[in-house]
């Protein structure tokens, strides 16, 4: 008995010992050369090993029956296989391209990215703060990159030929109406919005994404963070105004609160100022978030900023002699919330609203125009990874507004007018990848304008080809349909939307912390709208019949490191553009796209003083104007426009900065344009008088002061 | 009779001798640690995490081989890789072990790779989550000397970075390697601390 037993289970070891299969074969990649370091080994067990310098594998194992093999390694896709252990015998595996690496293709064509999560950045999140001519407002940094025109007076985006409001602003993915706040005329705007809520800025200077619409020329996409790094109450005292932020974080949830106050009377007492300020510059704004990580990684987030601006001025106008007053008041609400999850297999669901109430009571000589704003967005957007090669995304969205306006001139009657808008829109766009060196973007884009009752189709592609290990051409297309602005619509319902079609060719080489980058661009517009009076009203005859082009190049330099310690970048956009719209007799390059553009920014740190030290520069060519004295429309140039701006932040320590920046540091007097009389003078002739900023220069002195509660606890441990 | 049930048991125990298997595999990984050869030793810490789910130190080394590799490489699409790869395994250590001081500072650690290739772009989002991860690992382990070490170590290169003064960081290295010396480890293959490289940091700070 016992030693049938021990026989027994003899034979059972004995056995389980002969029983080792040997594992073995070749690995290569798509172009045949062999893959040396891949990792292959039998899932579930410790059985592998690591390809030699041939590809080839070795190993062995007492696994039996059904495996699975499988082997990775990095920058290649995962190769798994199921069959018999016996069968992994002199096999050559053939490893394909994992798209998905930093080194693979990227559509580009038309974009700059900055953030964390960009395979070629642009732009970095500090330069946001960093870049000097900027003043901490994230449009100003972005206005150093070609493809924008410099139009100083405005401080929002014009972006190839285009007007300010063809550029529109995403925040998660969701529209921001009001990104501006506003100002009075020849004074530069700034966007709403805190810098530091960001963790990636797309800029897209045309053939974007089908997922995005009513856009003519460009779109801005801001992502807001995620998870906030850590509790922290940051404090600024500026020689314009104070800001209080806190963040705090718990469980799964973070709150941050930002409220920031600004007043501008301080500084127009020792500074000189071309108007005359009855109200100086005030404004009062709060934002918070709220965020939330489910335990699936799925996120919500909810945003809601308010601001209160107030100023009256009295500006000089050359056809009234004690100037023109202009008062404004303005209330922004902002709400924002979005929701991400992942469902399925390998579904993601994005699902978003945005409302916006936005009221502005303007005073303007003694006549009061007071408009009331309430706008709202809703999206869903699926997203399906088929495989790493074959995406597919699609959504629907809608936006809905109301707008009212009153117009009270003096003694006289009230005109009440407004309009209501809603369009409807849905989108479904393709990402394939060919190999690791060739992609495309296929989508199409539909919309239903309510309003116009108008029905469109907006195609858009992309193509990106990687030539060499840094190099890569990009093709992209697109039409792109805007509705008229609400300057129009408020007075006129009979239009279509107008339109442009993109054509871009992009080519892009990047080394390690070097990016060259040059774009050629055509653009057509159609169905601009036109109207014949000086400026749109009751009685203005207005039709669709506008048109216009603009082409050019633009071109972008970065190089970091290469002078220690320096990073810099240089811009230079050639634009051509000429358009027959609003009330343009002929076809003519408008005031606000001058030819050449050029912007060259340089940061250099320097250790021993702990400081960094910010330089930019800006150069545009000399912008059209009309004058009434010569024959012809926008037929004269302004000279040209030369701006060189500082900046220094001093690191105090790791809490504290001191900040100082000043823009026009030479005090070039610029140019914008000319407003001429209404009448001649004796002599037949039209007087005239310069556009030009409120001041030459302008600085400003900050201290930014950052408490968290670690570094508290550091200190008391440290004693 | 008896004998013959001695002999099955043993057979039994050294059959299912998952344990045993575990400790070879995991020895092994360190020898090839040892003399060098990385990718080795990576592909098995990666082998025996995925043969033995629930268990985060093998996930955990598979990590650490990546990310102190990763110091000095000059490329980015391969350091993005090797982190990405590093990331993913320090996720399975945690859903095994959360709140896992180990497992934090080598979350911190791996930032600081980010941080140690390019400052101006992951700097200003990832040093404060370094921040954070300290805080977090001493307040668990208040007497984890690995922590202390590793918290004294980022506090010092900001000091240095702010020219300040590193001394107040010698006594927490001090206290790190007393109890280094002192440090009783429990589990098999918990990390040990490193004494040595303890002791050069010290000088450093000192110095």
């Amino acid at each position: 008995m016992m030693k049938r037993i021990l026989l027994l289970l003899f034979t059972i070891s004995q056995f389980s010992n002969v029983a080792q299969t040997t594992i073995s074969g070749k690995v290569i990649d798509s172009k045949n050369r062999p893959v040396a370091g891949a990792s292959i080994y039998l899932d579930g067990t410790y059985d592998g090993s690591s390809s030699n310098d041939n590809g080839e594998y070795e190993f062995t194992t007492e696994e039996e029956g059904l495996q699975t093999l499988v082997i990775s390694f990095i920058s290649y896709e995962t190769f798994i296989k199921t069959a018999n252990v016996a069968s992994f015998k002199n096999s050559t595996i053939k490893l394909r391209d994992d798209v998905n690496t930093l080194d693979a293709v990227v559509i580009n064509a038309g974009t700059f990215e900055a953030g964390d999560n960009a395979k070629v950045t642009a732009l970095k999140p500090l330069d946001v703060v960093t870049t000097a001519s900027a003043m901490g407002d994230f449009v100003g940094a972005l206005q150093t990159l070609p493809g924008t025109s410099t139009v100083a007076e405005d401080g929002r985006l014009f972006v190839r030929g285009g007007e300010a409001d063809e550029t529109q602003i995403f925040v998660d993915g969701i529209r921001v109406f009001t990104p501006f706040t506003p100002t009075p005329n020849n004074v530069p705007t700034r966007g709403r919005y805190s810098p530091f809520l960001f963790k990636g800025i797309t800029f897209s200077t045309g053939g974007y994404s089908a997922e995005y619409g009513q856009a003519l020329s460009s779109i801005l996409l801001l992502n807001t963070i995620d998870e906030p790094d850590q509790e922290k109450t940051e404090l600024s005292f500026l020689t314009v105004g104070l800001g209080v932020g806190n963040t705090q974080k718990w469980g799964r949830n973070s709150l941050s609160i930002n409220t920031s106050y600004i007043n501008l009377a301080p500084y127009l007492e020792i500074t000189p100022s071309r108007n005359e300020w009855i109200k100086p510059y005030q404004s009062m704004s709060g934002e918070t978030v709220y965020r939330h990580q489910f335990k699936d990684d799925s996120f919500l987030k909810l945003y809601g900023a308010y601001s209160y601006t107030e100023l009256d001025v009295v500006q000089e106008d050359i056809n009234f002699d004690d100037g023109v007053l202009f008062g404004l008041q303005n209330r922004n609400l902002y709400f924002n919330t979005s929701y991400k999850t992942k469902f399925g297999n390998r579904w993601k669901i994005a699902t978003g609203a945005s409302f916006t109430n936005d009221n502005t009571n303007i005073k303007l000589a003694n006549n009061k125009i007071d408009s009331n704003d309430n706008s709202a967005h809703f999206k869903v957007k699926l997203h399906k990874r088929f495989s790493s090669r074959f995406r597919l995304s699609m959504g629907s969205e809608y936006f809905v507004t109301h707008f009212k306006e009153r117009f009270s001139p003096i003694n006289n009657t009230k005109f009440n007018y407004g309009f209501n808008n809603n369009i409807f829109a849905s989108f479904v766009e393709t990402d394939l990848f060919f190999s690791k060196n060739l992609a495309t973007k296929i989508g199409i884009r539909a919309e239903k304008t309510g309003l116009l009752n108008e029905f469109t189709l907006s195609p858009r592609a992309a193509i990106s080809y990687k030539s060499g290990k840094n190099a890569q051409f990009s093709f992209a297309y697109g039409k792109f349909f805007q509705n008229p602005r609400a300057e129009y619509l408020k007075f006129h319902e009979d239009f279509s939307s107008e339109n442009t079609s993109h054509f871009i060719a992009n080519y892009q080489s990047v080394k390690q912390n070097q990016i060259f980058r040059i774009e050629g661009y055509y653009k057509a517009y159609n169905n601009l709208v036109k109207f014949d009076t000086q400026v749109p009203n009751f009685t203005s005859n207005f039709n669709n019949n506008g048109s216009g082009f603009a082409k050019g190049i633009d071109i972008f330099w970065r190089q970091n490191q290469k002078i220690k310690n320096t990073d810099y970048w240089v811009s230079y956009s050639y634009l051509e553009t000429e358009r027959d719209y609003r009330n343009f007799p002929v076809a003519a390059t408008p005031n606000f796209a001058p030819r050449h553009n050029f912007s060259f920014v340089a940061k250099h740190w320097v250790a021993s003083w702990k400081s960094q030290l910010g330089l930019s520069y800006a150069f545009a060519s000399g912008r059209n104007f009309k004058n009434p004295n010569k024959p012809g429309f926008l037929n004269d140039k302004t000279k040209t426009f030369n701006s060189l701006s500082l900046n220094c932040a001093y690191l105090i320590d790791q809490q504290k900065i001191l900040f100082f920046a000043v823009n026009n540091v030479l005090g070039t007097k610029n140019i914008f344009g000319y407003n001429y009389r209404n009448t001649p003078n004796g002599n037949g002739f039209f007087d005239r008088q310069a556009r030009t900023p409120d001041a030459d220069r302008f600085f400003v002195i900050g201290f930014f002061w950052t408490i968290s509660s670690d570094k508290k606890s550091n200190q008391l441990n440290n004693l | 009779m008896k004998k013959v049930f001695f002999i099955i048991a043993i057979f039994v125990a050294t059959g299912l001798s998952a344990q045993t298997k575990y400790q070879k595999g995991m020895q092994k990984a360190f020898g090839l640690w040892k003399k060098g050869q990385l990718t080795e030793a990576s592909q098995l810490f990666e082998r025996i995490s995925k043969a033995e789910p629930e268990n985060w130190l093998p996930a955990y080394y598979t990590a650490q081989v990546e990310i102190l590799s990763g110091f000095g490489i000059k490329d980015e699409s391969k350091l993005n890789a090797k982190l990405q790869k590093a990331q993913e395994f320090l996720d399975i250590a945690t859903s095994n072990s959360e709140n896992n001081p180990e497992i934090i500072i080598t979350q911190a650690l791996l930032n600081l790779v980010y941080i140690a290739f390019d400052g101006q772009k992951y700097g200003m989002t990832l040093s404060g989550k370094n921040n954070q991860l300290y805080a977090k690992a001493i307040a668990l382990a208040p007497n984890n000397p690995r922590v202390i070490l590793g918290k004294a170590e980022w506090e010092m290169g900001f000091a240095q970075f702010f020219g300040k003064s590193t001394k107040p960081y010698c006594s927490q290295i001090k206290k790190a390697i007393e109890l280094g010396k002192k440090e009783k480890i429990e589990q098999e293959f918990y990390p040990k601390f490193q004494v040595k490289r303890a002791e050069e940091v010290l000088q450093k700070c000192q110095g």
